[in-house]
């Protein structure tokens, strides 16, 4: 992994073969033992989406969902990641087209630097998929592992309420033309 | 990192195999939320990784008056366990005060024990509740209160060839009702600067018959603060009371100065938290009663 890595005489490399589900895709990777899921997104796989913040699990500019749940990455193997379904920021969006959420995150100015955002979204992404109506307080909740250092968290409240707004009303409609 | 071999045994007995064989080399991991780091920063550095992941040890159940976490229940888990509602809420207060959503959802109950941490949240609240825990070797299990298992800082009587499978936590009387309390620099993603949970049961005259006072980061390991509990039994509750109580737990301690907070701070707080802690019990006892 690249935290860390040096020059220093190491022992043999322990490589693992992992397969996953990767944004919808089953994925095989070869990669070392001691890989963070975060840098086998990133090295491996080029997904570069996912952010290497504090690699300690402060940050959470690297969290992706896995089995349905936010967790950070740079705090997972890669091998424990072996069989798990995986979305990562670049999942999110579905026939070229962004998530509500990705581009609520734009009209809200949800964001400055953007460093932040990947993991931010995949955090308020699984808040949405549980509820559907979040409050301010939940919201903050969702993302309190989540850090911005640039604008602080009011305008990423108000994107996911916005992007919860426009997610029932589409699944109003949706049930509309079902009946 | 160093490098190192990783095992994903299919089986607990698999694992528990690993562990005798590999000893002192190896390390188990659950979540990996505290180990990976140590691992980073070469605080420890395993040749064998044993993963937990296949061995089911995450079943949360109640049998026989007990209730049973196994040892990589991820505290999402915890959170989400209606029974543990019901019995021990003080467990689930630490859980949601516990870093952020994505490190709940991988760090385990078992490894926030393990780890041996003096802050660790999730201890004082079991102490409070009298857990016990299991540990297993291929030799066979050791049982033992969970208070006996740390002997200092990221320190335990655990053997190179053991691995603690369960934790095991009395269903408690209603007259019993708990208070978990964290003090952190922010609401989220804190290291504890001072953290207790405050059990207290009662009978109908406000007379307390049971006490616990558990707390961590105050001490080289998880304390329970023994003379402070001694005072409140037998006695009929007061402000008074609890006022001296909270002054001996003061006495109890022996903290630190560190980067999340002073000797003096921690003392001071202890006492004022312990307090608060009390009270807060308190008023949730005479609901109990009023609505029951």
């Amino acid at each position: 992994m690249l935290p860390g890595k040096n020059s220093e005489e190491r022992k043999p490399v322990d490589e693992v073969e992992i397969k996953l589900n990767i944004n919808g895709n089953v994925t095989q990777v070869k990669t070392e033992a001691s890989t963070t899921l975060l840098y086998m997104l990133r090295d491996d796989l080029g997904l570069t989406g996912t952010k290497d913040g504090c690699s300690s699990g402060d940050c959470g500019a690297c969290v992706v969902m896995v089995d349905n749940k936010p967790v950070n990455s740079c705090m997972m193997l890669a091998p424990q990641a072996e069989g798990t379904t995986v979305i990562t920021v670049e999942g999110l969006e579905k026939d070229d087209e962004l998530h509500p959420l990705q581009r609520a995150f734009g009209e809200t100015w949800a964001f400055q630097c953007g460093f932040c955002t990947p993991g931010m979204l995949i955090s308020c992404y699984a808040l949405l998929e549980t509820n559907d109506d979040p409050s301010r307080e939940e919201i903050l909740t969702a993302i309190a592992g989540n850090f911005c250092r640039c604008t602080g968290y009011q305008g990423v409240v108000n994107a996911v309420q916005r992007a919860a707004a426009e997610l029932r009303t589409k699944n109003e409609d949706t049930e509309k033309t079902d009946v | 990192m160093e490098e190192f071999n990783y095992l994903a045994p299919e089986s607990f007995d698999q694992a528990v195999v690993a562990k005798s064989q590999h000893a002192e080399k190896s390390r188990v991991i659950a979540g990996g939320t505290d180990l990976l780091l140590r691992m980073r920063d070469k605080v420890v550095a395993p040749s064998v990784l044993i993963d937990l992941r296949h061995t089911s040890l995450d079943k949360i159940l109640i049998s026989n008056g007990v209730m049973i976490l196994g040892t990589s229940a991820s505290l999402s888990q915890i959170l989400e366990n209606s029974e543990i509602t019901q019995h021990f809420p003080a467990l689930q207060t630490a859980c949601r005060e516990f870093a952020g959503p994505p490190i709940r959802n991988r760090a385990t109950l078992g490894g926030n024990i393990v780890n041996a941490s003096p802050a660790a949240d999730l201890v004082p609240p079991l102490m409070a509740y009298d857990a016990s825990i299991v540990l297993r070797a291929s030799g066979g299990d050791r049982a033992l209160p969970l208070a006996e298992f740390f002997t200092g800082p990221g320190q335990s009587v655990i053997a190179p060839d053991e691995i603690l499978m369960e934790i095991q936590i009395p269903l408690l009387p209603a007259s019993s009702a708990a208070t978990f309390i964290k003090l952190g620099q922010r609401r989220s993603m804190a290291i504890s600067q001072v953290n207790l949970t405050a059990r207290l049961s009662m009978n109908n005259s406000d007379c307390v018959t049971d006490a616990r006072i558990a707390l961590g980061a105050v001490a080289p390991t998880p304390v329970r603060a023994h003379s402070a509990e001694d005072a409140l039994v037998g006695e009929k509750l007061s402000e008074d009371l609890i006022r001296m109580a909270a002054k001996k737990a003061r006495e109890e301690i022996t903290p630190i100065s560190d980067v999340r907070a002073s000797l003096e701070y921690r003392l001071e707080m202890t006492e004022v938290l312990v307090r608060r802690a009390l009270i807060a019990t308190w008023k949730k006892q005479r609901r109990t009663k009023t609505s029951g």
